[in-house]
């Protein structure tokens, strides 16, 4: 009867009740993360089915009846080798095919290339802003993707932990404040699904799922995509950022920038002639690089426009760099990396 | 004073005078017992408060819109619900409760290595309960039990608080951890060999040192988190070019370990328990205590399991998914075992038999749970929803606090002299069992299907499945009321005991109920394991213990 009941529970989780019935899958990566979740759920039953039902079969078949001697014992049995072997073989096979099964899912939602459009989701307390190349700011209430189309989602924050989650697509990256995390994945369903913060932000956490993504049709997308950008034309896309005003330079240390450098910077720009790019430009002599008198602002190269880019950050052709508070610099700091990129010769 | 005995353990055995007076024998003792009772009673009041705490919470989910309190005065009542739970009930029973009283005992000991350390221990755990709820004045800590930076730093005044009181908690645990690990490495009676120790002694054993190494981990956290909020020293704040990260990983680091601290002990009451009342030796003996083993080794390499969505780098998420996974397999070798101890018995349904048997149906829900989180994929989706909440509970209500009133009724003779009321026993389990599962089942489906954790109000899709969790919370609240009744009512009217009630066969049963000040008149020697039911007792020397022949000096 237990081995029967077991089966049937595998039936109903894979068959009857896909969690699909409850919960639409909105995106390609969602439809991978439910066949596992299909796996788990129906043989979680089975195995829950399986020890339950003899924990209560043993209780009753081998309670202690009113026809018993009060000291009455048990059969003195100590073990069984081979009962032992098997029930640590078998879970062990199980255990094995699981990991497997995960780790091919896995490998398929995490190890993807970087493609498809880049869109950029922002945590504040308590609400999202998203950003698109070329519109300018940000935008505060909907996210708009194309049906089909690979994305490649950049989320961080502002402030605190927070986390965005979409239910509808199975995903969730946390955003936290100088990380960068990415998911990636493509749209497969129109339709509207609603974006939960499930990292405790603060005192309006509970309230930050008013928001949501919108799966549109191409063409519905690119009117809504135009409509912002001339909407945004003017907006300024300087990230606001917690220090403002010029940053004293006086004092900056260059071994301290140079560590600074590794940490920070390094991941986007190597310490090579301007024209070795890595996701930035080269940096090597920008201070002192007569072939290239101005920064890719069109500034003179300066210490102090340096620091500027440093201070708010630099959106341009070649992508996006994150301002003081995104990438964690005190104005030491900055400081310290001017100081370094002036002894780069 | 003067040395009475020396025994194989090679450590001299100290008679002292038994302390007269009430606040030497029952404030300020140095004596296992009473120790291991005041960490019981102090741990119940807080369990009281935490209780409490919690109904709070239930009722202002009873809509979806809250409306019982401010988000902010909710925030506050979770986070010191979910500290209490953890730092003041369940360790502090696990292991300075039942831990003192039981496993010296157990091993044929006079007391534990070091009883005035004992003291101290008890005596850093109070202060910190008072700590904790007295941030409430100033601004209780409100970010959840894990406090997370940069949140906890924006935290008010309070969180500083609970930063010095779960310190005060570390260090009591650690202090513990030692004293426990000595006691049962040195002061085992002649003949109790590692593989005769009763399994509860082997619980404490493999706790110990979880208690002694990942409570540093957390103590070095807390001390960073402080100062950096009293006095700007950045760790963790990102701006400043501190690592929220840091936190998560210091955090779990003791944290996941403390997940064991918070059920291995559990393991040790039930594989006593189930032999006890199903007359029959435990299967398994020596695998039960491997699996401990391994799982405790294992549950230092896991921690990152709560972190994979915070951002770590993809490749380091896969051995800690892969590891996590492994230690379903020694966990399901105990359950396999405890079940099969059931075939072939003449199984008693006592109060503790049953908690012990409702412990296991819990527990594997909660552990098969928690190996599907441990695949990256799935906790993709349900990271940081009330299917986290439906996990945690069902390991931790389900079954560290199942395990724990298990012991009770299993021990409080032993305690106490006196039984507890049986009929009041099984009306307070199965209530219990209904109440709980009734309350944490359905937070399995508000979590999958998009209710996050932690927020003072929700999508009104939700609001059914909460108001079936809250009614049933009350029906559990009850139940843990009368057990509590039970245990003040029968101090004085329950039946007598006599010293060994259940027929048990480990040494605590085979002295007096409650035991002398010394435990034993003559440390016993031991020649097997005691789980052979058609065999004879298997210690020596035990022959003047429940006759009126003098105590060792000053004992009673
Ligand atoms: C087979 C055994 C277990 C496995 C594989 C397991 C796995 C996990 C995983 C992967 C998580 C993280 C989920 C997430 O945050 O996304 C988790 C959370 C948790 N587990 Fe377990 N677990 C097991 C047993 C236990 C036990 C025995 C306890 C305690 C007695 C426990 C207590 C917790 C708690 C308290 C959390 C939530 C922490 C928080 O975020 O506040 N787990 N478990
Ligand atoms: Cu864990």
């Amino acid at each position: 009867m237990i081995a029967v009941l077991s089966v049937l529970s595998i039936l109903y989780w894979w068959l009857m009740a896909p969690i699909t019935s409850w919960l639409p899958e909105a995106v390609d990566k969602a439809q991978q993360i439910d066949s596992l979740s299909r796996f788990l759920l129906a043989s979680g039953t089975a195995l829950f089915i399986i020890v339950v039902g003899y924990l209560l079969y043993f209780s009753f078949a081998f309670r202690r009846r009113k026809t018993d001697a009060p000291d009455a014992i048990g059969v003195q049995i100590h073990d069984n080798h081979k009962l032992e072997l098997w029930w640590t073989l078998i879970p062990t096979i199980f255990v094995v095919i699981m990991a497997v099964f995960s780790i091919k899912i896995w490998a398929g939602i995490q190890l993807g290339d970087n493609n498809g459009m880049v869109v950029e989701a922002l945590g504040h307390q308590w609400f999202y802003s998203f950003r698109y190349p070329d519109v300018h700011g940000e935008i505060t209430n909907e996210m708009h993707l194309p049906l089909g189309v690979p994305v490649t989602l950049h989320v961080s924050s502002y402030d605190v932990i927070h986390s965005f989650w979409v239910p509808d697509m199975r995903l969730k990256a946390d955003m936290v404040p100088g990380i960068i995390n990415t998911l990636r994945f493509t749209p497969t369903r129109p339709g509207r699904y609603q974006i939960i913060c499930t990292e405790f932000c603060g005192t309006l956490h509970g309230e930050m799922n008013k928001q949501y993504v919108v799966i549109d049709t191409p063409q519905a997308y690119k009117k809504w995509y135009q409509g912002w950008q001339q909407k945004n034309a003017h907006a300024s896309d300087a990230i606001p950022t917690q220090s403002s005003g010029a940053i004293s330079l006086a004092g900056g240390d260059v071994n301290a920038g140079k560590m600074l450098f590794t940490q920070k910077c390094s991941a986007c720009h190597a310490i090579a002639p301007f024209a070795h790019k890595v996701v930035g430009p080269g940096l090597k002599g920008v201070l002192n690089d007569p072939a290239h008198p101005n920064l890719v602002d069109g500034a003179a190269a300066t210490p102090a426009n340096v620091a500027k880019i440093l201070q708010q950050g630099y959106k341009g052709d070649m992508g996006q760099m994150p301002n003081q508070t995104a990438n964690g610099l005190t104005d030491k700091d900055i400081a310290n990396l001017v100081a370094f990129l002036k002894s780069t010769k | 004073m003067a040395v009475a005995a020396v025994h194989a353990g090679g450590i001299a055995d100290h008679i002292h005078p038994e302390p007269q007076g009430f606040v030497r024998k029952y404030l300020f003792s140095i004596d296992h017992k009473i120790i291991g009772i005041q960490y019981l009673i102090t741990a119940g009041v807080f369990l009281v408060l935490g209780g409490l705490l919690a109904e709070l919470i239930r009722v202002q989910l009873m809509n979806a819109n809250g409306g019982f309190m401010t988000p902010d005065t909710y925030n506050e009542v979770y986070s010191v619900h979910g500290s209490t739970m953890v730092w003041l009930v369940i360790i502090p029973m696990l292991t300075g409760g039942f831990g003192n009283f039981v496993f010296p005992l157990q091993i044929g000991a006079r007391d534990v290595a070091f009883p005035w350390l004992n003291m101290l221990s008890f005596w850093l755990f109070p202060p910190a309960g008072l700590m904790l709820y007295g941030s409430f004045l100033m601004g209780a800590p409100a970010a959840g039990w894990t406090e997370y930076p940069p949140m906890s730093l924006q935290g008010q005044a309070g969180t500083s608080m609970w930063c010095a009181a779960i310190f005060l908690v570390g260090v009591s645990s650690t202090l513990t951890g030692i004293n426990f690990l000595v006691t049962l490495l040195k002061m085992r009676a002649p003949g109790m060999t590692y593989t005769r120790m009763p399994l509860f002694c082997w619980a404490q054993f493999v706790t110990a040192p979880l208690l002694m190494i990942a409570t540093t981990a957390l103590g070095a956290a807390l001390a960073a988190l402080f100062i950096e909020r009293q006095f700007g020293v950045p760790f963790f704040d990102p701006t400043k070019g501190g690592s929220p990260l840091l936190w998560q990983h210091m955090f779990w680091f003791y944290s996941h370990p403390a997940v064991y601290i918070m059920i291995l002990p559990v393991f040790g009451i039930v594989s006593e328990v189930f032999p006890t009342f199903a007359r029959k030796p435990i299967f398994g003996y020596k695998m039960i205590a491997f699996s401990s083993c391994s799982i405790a080794i294992l549950g230092f390499m896991v921690w990152a399991h709560h972190m994979f969505t915070s951002g770590m780098a993809p490749f380091l998420q896969l051995p800690f998914m892969v590891l996590t996974m492994l230690i379903a397999i020694p966990t399901g070798i105990k359950i396999f075992s405890w079940v099969a101890t059931l075939w072939g018995g003449k199984i008693h349904f006592s109060t503790a038999m049953l908690f012990a048997i409702g412990f296991i149906a819990t527990f594997t829900l909660g552990g098969i749970t928690g190996v599907f989180l441990a695949a990256v994929p799935f906790d993709l989706h349900a990271h940081g929803t009330y299917f986290i909440v439906a996990h945690l509970h069902y390991v931790l209500v389900g079954g560290s606090l199942m395990g724990i009133f298990s012991g009770i009724y299993f021990w409080y003779p032993k305690m106490t002299g006196r039984l507890m009321s049986e009929k009041l026993g099984k009306w307070s389990f199965w209530l219990f069992f209904i109440g709980f599962n009734g309350t944490f089942l359905p937070m399995h489906n508000m979590g999958l299907l998009g209710m996050p954790r932690r927020v003072a109000e929700y999508d009104p899709q939700f609001q059914t499945l909460n108001r079936i969790a809250s009614s049933f919370s009350f029906v559990m609240t009850i139940a843990i009321l009368l057990t509590i009744i039970n245990v003040l009512y029968s101090i004085k009217k329950g039946k007598r005991a006599g010293h060994n009630p259940w027929n048990a066969r480990t040494l605590e049963w085979q002295i007096p109920s409650p035991p002398h000040y010394y435990n034993f008149k003559h440390i016993p020697s031991v020649f097997a394991n005691p789980y052979d039911f058609n065999e004879p007792l298997p210690y020596r020397g035990l022959e003047e213990e429940l006759t009126d022949s003098p105590a060792p000096m000053g004992a009673h």
